[in-house]
Formats: structure tokens, sequence, C-alpha cells
């Protein structure tokens, strides 16, 4: 079996980064934790317009993410900012949860620090210890079996049912045979795939339940009273020749390989410890959709993509890939892998899909991608479905 | 420019039942013949951009589209075989705001 060098935590999950994460409770704390976060060695902060005036189950949604997302076992540490009190998603609530994996958390309160700068003192010292004591951590040897392995794709295009995606499922494959766990997403681009899905589902339940999840972002769009289509596919997609929701499915779909379908999870649920394929309820939109995975514990994200991107989630390196010559050319100072060989050369699939493998394993193993070297964060958007109130 | 040896596949079709394969070389211009697999021959009736679609097959007005050998939606005119295939003459089947207007509406137009 695989090894990767990994940080092994209190609760036994590893870590492929040891961040120290600057958690902001809701949009009022958002200056204080980027403030302190510029301030402090390799110091990330998550921030997000929610946590206010949300209805009740997307509330329950952003509190789970955030709790999730510092749970997260690249996160080695968090401070989590708040700005008074936010009913139902407060920065105790959310230190309290992340505290059971046995990780160090602390809590600054605005309003009870007397203000923002007097918050942003206190955080910065707290913040400057927790990383000295991080920072005495070491990389260890560790099981591939320790792996949960997020899979998503955007602007995709034609090349990427083709060649991308096909190679990511056999990296996922790889993985998940030597006992790890992947996680496909974006159920709204699994619209066409039903059939397939049932076939590789472990139970016919599963398969009826990632069916009728399927059925259930139809209809939640219908109800709308709009059109898939003018939505999915994209404009971008459109320009890269994909004509279909169908289409675009169906090439989505093949970024998760063959292994069995284990189940179906929530928002920024974590899966099982059964080894295999899940699949969570995200919609279409790239940076929701890798939020939710974070959340649920996954290490590590290849992003597959045919016109190329820039998306990176703040604490899950998320590495972008793309079989398309033409689009790794144009940004190619935001893309880690060139898989056009597959098109343009004599690149298997089968290949392809191992230097997908050999990549997320330098990177467990502490190689930078390209957007963590620029700190890009716009990987990180909590995904709701109702209105502010 | 050096010619490689090998080939270089021209239009990608997944599964023999496709009517449409998926172009996969630079500038094909209307004119151009491609390869769609050995001995097998297309002559491109419009530009196709790189990675869209064409006939490789003819199509009718309300045919299924084949790729992956699964449906990606229904032809909206006849397609002619070389012709591009995308949202000017096919369209999606699912998620149709349009058809859901109408059933709810309890009558057929």
């Amino acid at each position: 079996m695989g090894q990767f060098q990994g940080y092994v935590r209190p609760d036994g999950s590893v870590g492929i980064r040891n961040t120290l994460l600057i958690l902001s409770g809701t949009i009022y704390a958002n200056s204080t934790a980027e403030r302190v976060a510029d301030s402090i060695e390799g110091a990330v902060a998550i921030t997000h317009p929610l946590g206010r005036c949300q209805v009740r189950p997307d509330l329950r949604t952003t509190f789970h993410t955030l709790v999730g997302t510092g749970k997260n076992p690249n996160v080695g540490g968090v401070i989590v900012i708040d700005h008074f009190r936010e009913e139902g998603c407060t920065a105790e609530e959310i230190a309290h949860e992340i505290q059971k994996t046995g990780k160090p958390v602390e809590i600054v309160n605005i309003r009870h620090s007397n203000g923002a700068i007097e918050a942003t003192a206190q955080a910065l010292r707290k913040a400057m210890n927790m990383k000295r004591e991080l920072s005495s951590l070491t990389r260890e040897p560790v099981d591939v079996s320790k792996l949960l392995f997020g899979l998503n794709c955007g602007t995709s295009d034609t090349t990427s049912g083709l060649g991308s995606n096909p190679a990511l499922g056999h990296c996922s494959d790889r993985i998940v045979n030597q006992g790890g766990r992947s996680i496909l997403a974006e159920v709204t681009e699994l619209m066409g795939a039903e059939d397939h899905i049932r076939d590789r589902a472990v139970t016919a339940a599963v398969g009826d339940d990632v069916v009728a999840a399927i059925d259930g972002f139809e209809q939640r769009a219908l109800a709308s009273g709009e059109d898939i289509r003018g939505s999915q596919p994209t404009g971008d997609n459109i320009m890269g020749g994909l004509s279909s929701i169908e289409e675009k499915s169906l090439g989505a779909y093949q970024k998760s390989g063959s292994a069995p379908i284990n189940g179906l999870i929530d928002y920024g649920e974590q899966p099982t410890d059964d080894s295999g394929l899940y699949i969570m309820y995200t919609p279409g939109h790239g940076s929701e959709s890798i939020t939710g995975i974070a959340a649920a514990g996954a290490q590590v994200l290849v992003f597959s993509t045919g016109g190329g991107h820039v998306i990176n989630h703040p604490i899950m390196p998320t590495i972008r890939i793309t079989s398309n010559v033409n689009s790794f050319e144009a940004m190619e100072d935001t893309m880690e892998l060139d898989l056009s060989d597959i098109f343009n050369g004599d690149l298997s699939l089968q290949d392809a899909g191992d230097q997908i493998y050999d990549e997320v394993m330098e990177t467990c193993n502490g190689k930078l991608t390209k957007a963590e070297i620029l700190q890009e964060h716009t990987g990180f958007a909590i995904h709701r479905t109702g209105v502010s109130i | 420019m050096t010619q490689k040896q090998t080939k270089k596949k021209e239009v990608y079709v997944i599964h023999p039942e496709d009517n449409t394969g998926t172009v996969i070389r630079p500038n094909v211009t209307k004119g151009t013949t491609l390869e769609i697999e050995e001995g097998k021959t297309v002559d491109v009736l419009k530009d196709i951009p790189y990675g869209h679609k064409i006939a490789v097959k003819e199509i009718k007005k309300g045919d299924t589209i084949w790729k992956y050998g699964l449906s990606i939606g229904s032809a909206i005119e006849d397609i002619a075989v070389g012709d591009h295939v995308h949202v000017h003459n096919i369209e999606s089947n699912r998620g149709r705001g349009d058809r859901f207007a109408e059933e709810q509406e309890g009558g057929e137009k």
C-alpha cells in the first residue's frame, strides 16, 4: 500500500497541511479575521457573508460548514472571530464542535473585546502562540487509506468528458483500491447518468437516494419558474462545445471512476469509514461544491477543467488539471497539470490518471499548488437555498 | 513543422451507436475532410471550433442525439453528416421550464 507524509491529528485523522485557520463566524467579523491572518505567517482567513438573518435550514448549513471546515485535518488550530452573538451560529458553539477533534481552538469576540482594534490585538496574540505550538508538529508516514479525496470539475468543455475527467476517474480508483474514499459532488450535473449510478450503487436503496437527489435538484430548478437551459450548461461550457445539461453531466460523471457508490451524503457531511465513492448533495457551483467537500474532511481535491480555472479552497489544496492544450497555455499560471497529450500525443487515459495520482501524492507530501503560493482563496462559498430574513 | 509519425485522431466518436463525434483537430473549416475512423471520412459542411461536435450520421428532426452511447438531447431540425451539432440545432430534454409550465397549466398546446 502507498504512503504519504502527513500530520496525524489527536482524533487519528491525517492532514496534508498544518494550517492555522482564522475563522470568521459572521459577516461582521470578516475584516478582523483578514487583518489577523495577514499579520501571521502562514495563517489563512476564511470569511463569508452568512451566519446571520438566515432561515433555519440555511443557518444550520452555515454552522455545519464552518464547523466541518475547522475540523478538517488540514487545519492544525483555529481562532474563531465573532462579532457579538449570532443565535444558532455563535463562536462558542462553533468552537465547542471543533474542539471535539482535540485540536486547539480559541475564540475572540469583537464586542466583548471593545471593538475591532482590541479584538485584533487579542486574536493576534492567540494566533502567534498557537502558530508556535503548531510549528513543532512534524509529518510522519501514513497509509493512502487515510485519504478522503475530492472530485470536482468546472468550466468544462468537451475535452473534460473525453480526457481529464476519465483520467481523474482512474486516479480516484487507485486511491479507493488502497482503502481510501472519494467524494463526487455536483448533483445537478449527474442528470442523465441515473442508470449508470444505479448499476454502481452498493444497494438499490443507495441508488434510489442518489436518483431522488438528482430529481430534487431538477424540480427545485423548475419550481423557480425558470429553465435549466440558460444556466446549465453555462456560457463557458457552450463556448467549449457542450450543448445540453445531459452532455455536460455524462462528461462530469466520467471523473467518478468505477468504484462502488457507497452512499449519498448531505452538504458538508462526513462519509462513513468504508472505502469507496460517496456522492455529496451540492449544486454545480464550483466554490459551493468544493466548500461542502472540504467541510466533510477531504484533504485534497482535483479540479478538472476544460477552459482553465483559478479555483482553490483556502485549506484544501486544489489541483487544477486540463486536457485542453489551449486552456493550459492560456491559464498556465493557475493550472497544475497539462494532460493534453491525451489528444495531441500518445498519453493513454490510464497513464494520465497515474500522472494525476503522482501529483496528488506529491501535494500530500507538502508540494504547494500554484494557488496556495499565490494565496488564491476564491474556493470558499457556503451553499444556501433560502432567502435572507 | 515536422509531421509526427503516428496519425493523430481528428474526431473522437466514443460509442459505436453515437451519431455525433467531437472534433479534436484545430482549425476545422468548411470543406475540410476529416477521418472519423480508419478508412471513413466526412466532408465538413461548416466551420467547427475545436472541441465541438460534428454529425457523423444523418439526423432527422426529433431524433435523439447520441454521445457516450447515451442521450444528450434531441434534434430541433434535420442535421446532415458533416454539420456542426450544437445549441442551434439540438436541445436538452432535462429541466425544461417550458414543458413544466405547460404541464402545470394542465393542457397541451
